[in-house]
C-alpha cells in the first residue's frame, strides 16, 4: 500500500519561505563547517601554492604563474602516469565491472551457499591497502607463492617478475586492484538488481521471452542506475589511484607503475617541491572534474534533474 | 520511545568520546626500556640554561629511525643514560621507520614545527633546512666537544662553515664479496681496475656465478655504481666543480654513463634486479649472503644487513672487501671516498640541553658502543678499536685516508636534484635510457631548483 | 499511524534471490556458474589464509617453502604480537578514531542531506554539487594544506586531528547516499507530521532517520572501514608512536622486523581480525543499505 514515489521529489511545505531559512541553515551548518575547513579551504590552499614554486619550508615568494602545470605536461614520466590512471580506467571499465555484473547477476540465483559467498566477495575491500600491500608483495614476489604454485605445474622453476617487469607489473597492479575493489562494485550491482520487481520478470516470461531476452531488455535497463554508480565511481578511482600503488610498488619499477597521484607524493614529500606538487594534484582534481561533468552530460541526458541516480552533481 | 533512549545513549557516547579523543591529545606513558618506542612524560619545555641550582625542567624531542636492535636499544639506553645523570631533562624519542620518518619530519618542517634531535643525512637536504632557518648553528655551542670528532666526518653536518650538528656514523662504499665464489672462480681479490672488473665478469658468467648483487628496486644502489665511475673518471675536482655549477657538463659523466651501460650490457645482475629492494629476506643483502652472488657495491652498515637477512658471511670469513677499483686514464685517486652516514641535526628551537647530549652521543664511550654493534662505523677519535671486524677496520682505515670526500649524490644535492640522478640512472640500467639522458636529467632538475 | 510506516519501512527487504531474475536453469550452466564462483573464492580465501598459516611458520620455512603448511605450528609469532602493547594500543586508537567520525558523519550528513532533498530554496543545487566536488579530491592529494590546518587548531597528535577530516571528506558520499533516499520518503509523512503538530526537526528525528536504518548502517560501515584503513592522514597527523593507529603499525612492524616475514604475516593476520569481525556483523546492513540507499530506482 505504502508507494515509493520516485520520480518526484516531495517538499516540505511551509507556510512561509522566511520561517524555513533558520531551519535550513541550521541543519546544514555543521556538515558546512566541517566541509569547508577540512575540505575546500585546504582545495583552495592546494590552487594557491600550485602557481608557485615552493619547497615549503621558505616563505611563499617565487610566483611562477602556469609553469607548474606546463611542466607537468612536459614532462615524459607525468604523462606516462596519466596514461597508466587511464590504462586502469579502461580496464576496470571493460574487465572489472562486467565481472562484478556477472558475478552479482550469479549470486541473484538460487544457489547454494549464497550469503556465504556474498560475504567472502566483498571481504577484500575491508582490509587495507597496507595489509593487501603486504600480502601480495609476498605472493608475487620472486619465487614466492605464485612461482612456487607455477613451478610445481609446470615442473621446472618458474620466477614471473610479475612486480619486477616494468612491461607487466602494471597489469599485476590492475589484477591486485581488482581484487580488492570488485566485491564493492558487485555489492552495488546486486543491490541495483534486487530493486526490480518480479512482477516485470514474470510478465516477460508469460510474454515468452527467453531468458536472455528478458535480461537484455529488463533487467540491463533498470540496472543503469547501479551501474551508472559503479562507473562513476570506478573513473573517479581511477584516477585517484594512490594507495594501493604506493604500498605495492612505490610507483615503480622505473615508473612503469607510475600514477598521478604516486608521481605528486613523490614531487611533494620526497622531492619538495610543494609548489609543483599542488599543481598536478589540481590537474588531477581538474580531470576529475572533466570526467564527472561529461559522464553526467551523456549519462544523465534523458533524465529529470538527476533523480534517477545518485549523482545528483 | 525506545528510540530516544538509543539516541541519546549514542550522543553521550559520541559525547564521551570526544572528551576522550581530547584528553588522548595528551596522551601520557611511563618509560620503559626496551624494543618498544617510549615517551615520556612532557614537561614545560624552556630555551634559557639554567643559571640556578635548580634548573628549568627541559624536554628534548627526539627522533630517530633505528627501528630495530641493535640501534633501538642503544639509543634508548643512551637517552636514559642521560636522563639519569641529568634528572631535570626529558628526552621523548619518536622511531618512525625511514620513509615513514621523511614524511612525517617534511609536514612538521612546513608548519614550522621541529624536533629538536632529529636524523640526518646532510647534504643538500641539510641545506635547505639551513636555508628555511629551521636549524641551528651550534658551532659555539659544540665547542667543549666538538674536538673529540674526526674533522673530516665533521663536515657531513657543516654547511657553509657553520655546523649544525654532529655525525655518529660515516663510512665509504667499496665492493664486498664473497670469498669463496671468487676462488671458485679464479678470480683475484681486489679488483684493481675498471676494465678488470668488466673482464672478471665474463669470468664469473662462465663459471655460473651470478657476477653482482644490485637491489636497483631501490634506486640509490645504482646511483653508486654511477657515482664511483664519475668519481674515478673525473675526480675530486669535477665532482666538487659540478655541485658549485649545478650541471653534469664535465665529460666524465657523459663517459661514468657509457662506462655503466658497458657493464649493463654484459647482464650480470641477479634475476628481477629491478625491482629487488635492499634489506629483505629475497633483498639484495640476501642474495649476496646465500652465496648468489660474488660481488655487491654497498657502504659499511652492509654486513649487518646481511647478518639480518641471511647467512653471517663475515662470521664464517668468507666476506670480504675492497674499494671501488680504479679507472686506467681517470683523474680520480683510489682514495678518493665515496660514502655518507648518519648524524643528527639540531632544531632551531631546541633548547642548549640538546647540543649537550649531542656531546654525550659523541663521547668515546657511546663511539665505542656504536661500533661494537657492528652495524655502524663511529666517527669519534679514540673509539676505532671497537671496530673489530677486519673489513670494517678496512673501510674505517679507508676513510681515514681520504683525500676527498663526495656524499651520495641523492643526499648531497638537493631533493629533487638526486632523485633525478636516482630515477635516470634507473633507466640506464633498465636500457630505457642512454648516458646523454642522465645528464640532460640531472641538468634539468637542477634547472629547475 | 508513524508506528505502521516505521514497520513497514524497516521489513527486511527480499531475500536475494527470491524474486525470479532470469533464472538460469541448464544444469551445465548452473555447474559453470559454481566453478567460477569457486576460483574467485580461492583467489579471495588463499592469499588470507596464505598470510595467517604463514605466521605459524618461521621466516626460513618460508623463503625456502613458499607453499608448505605449517610443519610444526609455530604460535610464538602470533604470541609476541598479541602480547605487544603497541598492538592493542593501535587496535584501540584505529577503534576510538573510527567512532568519533562515525559520531560526527552520521549527525552531519543526515542533517544536510535532509534539508537537500526535502527543502526548497535558491542554493540548494548549487549547495550539493558543492559537497559532491569533495568527491573529485582526495585526502592525499590535500595533504599538506590540510596538515597546516590540523596544526592551526593544535590538533596534532589528537585522535580528532584525524577524525575531523575522515569525517568532513566522508561527507560528500554520505550525502550522495542519503539525498535519494530521504528524497524518496513520501510527502505524506509529513504533511501527517504536520498535522500532528511536529516541526521539520521532529519530523528528522522521529520519522526519517528511523526509516532509513539500513541506509545510515550502510554509510557507518563504509564510513569505519575507510577511517580504520586510513594511512596518510594519521601517518602526518599522529607522530607520537603511542597514538599510532593499526595501518601505522603494520608498516612500522614490517619495516622493523622487514627480515622476519613470519612475524610481519602474523602481525597482518591480527590486524585483518578486526576489519573482518566487523564486517561480518555489519554485512546484513551494507546489503539492505545499498539496495534502499544509492541505487533507489
Amino acid at each position: 500500500m505504502t508507494t515509493i514515489r520516485t520520480l518526484t521529489r516531495p517538499e516540505v511545505r511551509t507556510p512561509s519561505t522566511t520561517k524555513k531559512w533558520p531551519i535550513v541553515m541550521g541543519f546544514l551548518a555543521p556538515a558546512l563547517l566541517l566541509y569547508f575547513v577540512f575540505v575546500l579551504w585546504p582545495i583552495i590552499q592546494a590552487m594557491h601554492y600550485s602557481v608557485y614554486h615552493w619547497n615549503g619550508l621558505e616563505p611563499l615568494t617565487d610566483f611562477v604563474g602556469f609553469n607548474n602545470f606546463t611542466k607537468a605536461f612536459g614532462d615524459p614520466v607525468f604523462r606516462s602516469a596519466l596514461y597508466h590512471n587511464f590504462i586502469i580506467l579502461g580496464l576496470s571499465l571493460a574487465l572489472q565491472l562486467p565481472f562484478a555484473l556477472f558475478l552479482a547477476v550469479m549470486l541473484d540465483q538460487n544457489l547454494k551457499g549464497r550469503a556465504l559467498m556474498r560475504m567472502l566477495f566483498f571481504a577484500p575491500y575491508v582490509l587495507s591497502e597496507v595489509v593487501t600491500a603486504v600480502v601480495w608483495r609476498q605472493i608475487f614476489r620472486p619465487s614466492g607463492a605464485i612461482d612456487a604454485v607455477i613451478s610445481g605445474v609446470s615442473s621446472h622453476d618458474f620466477q614471473g617478475l610479475w612486480l619486477a617487469n616494468p612491461k607487466i607489473v602494471l597489469y599485476s597492479l590492475f589484477f591486485v586492484i581488482t581484487w580488492k575493489y570488485f566485491g564493492f562494485h558487485m555489492m552495488i550491482m546486486l543491490a541495483g538488481l534486487q530493486q526490480i520487481p518480479d512482477e516485470l520478470q514474470e510478465a516477460a516470461a508469460i510474454d515468452g521471452a527467453s531468458s536472455w531476452q528478458a535480461f537484455r531488455c529488463i533487467t540491463l535497463p533498470l540496472l543503469a542506475p547501479a551501474i551508472r554508480v559503479s562507473v562513476f565511481l570506478s573513473m573517479i578511482g581511477s584516477i585517484q589511484l594512490f594507495d594501493v600503488v604506493w604500498v605495492l610498488t612505490g610507483g615503480g619499477p622505473i615508473n612503469a607503475s607510475n600514477t598521478m597521484a604516486t608521481y605528486m607524493y613523490d614531487w611533494g614529500f620526497e622531492r619538495h617541491h610543494i609548489g609543483y606538487a599542488n599543481a598536478v594534484s589540481v590537474i588531477v582534481f581538474g580531470l576529475s572534474l572533466l570526467v564527472a561533468l561529461a559522464y553526467q552530460r551523456w549519462a544523465l541526458r534523458r533524465d529529470v534533474e538527476g533523480s534517477l541516480t545518485a549523482m545528483g552533481a | 520511545m525506545h528510540k530516544y533512549t538509543r539516541a541519546t545513549w549514542f550522543v553521550v557516547l559520541l559525547v564521551v568520546l570526544s572528551l576522550v579523543a581530547c584528553a588522548c591529545g595528551d596522551d601520557t606513558v611511563t618509560t620503559t626500556a626496551g624494543a618498544e618506542a617510549t615517551t615520556t612524560t612532557a614537561a614545560v619545555t624552556t630555551t634559557e640554561a639554567p643559571t640556578t641550582t635548580e634548573p628549568q625542567p627541559v624536554t628534548i624531542e627526539w627522533w630517530h629511525i633505528e627501528v630495530s636492535d641493535p640501534g633501538l636499544s642503544l639509543w634508548q639506553d643512551v637517552a636514559d643514560e642521560y636522563m639519569a645523570a641529568h634528572p631535570w631533562v626529558t628526552i621523548n624519542i619518536t622511531v618512525q621507520e625511514n620513509e615513514a620518518f621523511k614524511t612525517a619530519l617534511a609536514t612538521n618542517m612546513q608548519a614550522g614545527d621541529v624536533p629538536d634531535l632529529f636524523q640526518s643525512w646532510g647534504g643538500g637536504a641539510l641545506r635547505e633546512q639551513v636555508d628555511a632557518g629551521l636549524v641551528q648553528d651550534i658551532t659555539d655551542l659544540a665547542a667543549p666537544w666538538v674536538d673529540q670528532i674526526s674533522p673530516g666526518a665533521l663536515t657531513m653536518m657543516m654547511i657553509d662553515g657553520k655546523l649544525y650538528g654532529a655525525p655518529w656514523d660515516l663510512g665509504l662504499v667499496g665492493i664486498w664479496y664473497n670469498k669463496t665464489l671468487f676462488a671458485d672462480a679464479g678470480v683475484e681479490a681486489p679488483i684493481a681496475t675498471w676494465e678488470d672488473l668488466l673482464a672478471d665478469v665474463q669470468t664469473f658468467q662462465d663459471a655460473g656465478i651470478t657476477p653482482i648483487s644490485l637491489a636497483e628496486g631501490d634506486k640509490w644502489p645504482g646511483m653508486f655504481w654511477y657515482a664511483e665511475l664519475a668519481l674515478r673518471i673525473g675526480g675530486a675536482d669535477v665532482m666538487e666543480a659540478a655541485a658549485v655549477n649545478q650541471n653534469f657538463d664535465d665529460p666524465a659523466f657523459l663517459t661514468a654513463g657509457e662506462e655503466l651501460a658497458a657493464l649493463v650490457a654484459l647482464d650480470p645482475f641477479q634475476a628481477g634486479f629491478l625491482a629487488t629492494p635492499w634489506d629483505t629476506p629475497d633483498g639484495s643483502a640476501a642474495v649476496l649472503a646465500n652465496g648468489n652472488a660474488a660481488m655487491l657495491l654497498m657502504g659499511q652498515w652492509a654486513p649487518g644487513t646481511m647478518r639480518s637477512n641471511g647467512p653471517d658471511l663475515a662470521a664464517s670469513g668468507e666476506l670480504g672487501w675492497f674499494s671501488f677499483p680504479a679507472y686506467e686514464g681517470g683523474a680520480g685517486a683510489s682514495t678518493d671516498a665515496f660514502g655518507g652516514g648518519n648524524g643528527f641535526a639540531v632544531g632551531n628551537d631546541a633548547p642548549p640541553e640538546t647540543v649537550d647530549f649531542l656531546g654525550y652521543i659523541s663521547s668515546v664511550d657511546v663511539a665505542t658502543r656504536i661500533g661494537e654493534t657492528g652495524a655502524r662505523l663511529p666517527v669519534v677519535i679514540g673509539s676505532e678499536d671497537s671496530v673489530t671486524d677486519p673489513d670494517l677496520a678496512a673501510v674505517l682505515a679507508g676513510m681515514s685516508q681520504a683525500t676527498y670526500f663526495q656524499l651520495y649524490l641523492d643526499q648531497a644535492y638537493p631533493p629533487a636534484v638526486g632523485a633525478a640522478v636516482n630515477d635516470a640512472v634507473a633507466l640506464l640500467f633498465a636500457n630505457a635510457g642512454t648516458p646523454q639522458d642522465v645528464v640532460d636529467a640531472v641538468n634539468a632538475a637542477w634547472a629547475g631548483e | 499511524m508513524v508506528d505502521d510506516v516505521v514497520d513497514l519501512a524497516t521489513r527486511p527487504t527480499q531475500l536475494p534471490g527470491s524474486g525470479r531474475r532470469f533464472e538460469i536453469r541448464s544444469a551445465v550452466a548452473r555447474g559453470f556458474l559454481y566453478l567460477v564462483a569457486l576460483v574467485v573464492l580461492a583467489t579471495i580465501i588463499l592469499p588470507v589464509l596464505y598470510v595467517i598459516l604463514g605466521g605459524f611458520r618461521s621466516t626460513p620455512q618460508l623463503a625456502s617453502d613458499p607453499l608448505g603448511l605449517p610443519h610444526p605450528w609455530l604460535f610464538s609469532n602470533y604470541r609476541a604480537v598479541l602480547g605487544l602493547g603497541s598492538f592493542w594500543r593501535q587496535v584501540w586508537n584505529s577503534t576510538l578514531i573510527a567512532m568519533i567520525t562515525v559520531g560526527l558523519v552520521l549527525p552531519a550528513a543526515s542533517l544536510a542531506a535532509f534539508v537537500l532533498s526535502r527543502f526548497r530554496f535558491k542554493a540548494r543545487e548549487g549547495i550539493y554539487t558543492l559537497f559532491t566536488f569533495g568527491l573529485l579530491f582526495p585526502v592525499t592529494v590535500a595533504i599538506l594544506p590540510l596538515f597546516i590546518v590540523v596544526r592551526q587548531l593544535h590538533l596534532i597528535n589528537s585522535p580528532l586531528g584525524v577524525a575531523l577530516p575522515q569525517a568532513a571528506f566522508a561527507l560528500p558520499l554520505s550525502i550522495i547516499i542519503l539525498r535519494p533516499f530521504f528524497a524518496s520518503i513520501p510527502g505524506d509523512f509529513e504533511e501527517a507530521a504536520m498535522l500532528d503538530g511536529a516541526g521539520p526537526l521532529r519530523f528528522y528525528w522521529s520519522i526519517l532517520l528511523p526509516l532509513s536504518r539500513p541506509v545510515m548502517a550502510t554509510i557507518t560501515v563504509l564510513t569505519i572501514v575507510t577511517s580504520w584503513n586510513a594511512f596518510l592522514l594519521p601517518l602526518v597527523v599522529l607522530n607520537k608512536s603511542v597514538q599510532h593507529t593499526l595501518p601505522l603499525g603494520v608498516t612500522n612492524f614490517s619495516s622493523q622486523y622487514t627480515t622476519d616475514t613470519a612475524k610481519v604475516l602474523a602481525f597482518t593476520a591480527l590486524s585483518m581480525i578486526p576489519a573482518l569481525l566487523f564486517y561480518v556483523i555489519a554485512e546484513r546492513q551494507i546489503v539492505k543499505g545499498l539496495a534502499g540507499g544509492a541505487i533507489k530506482g
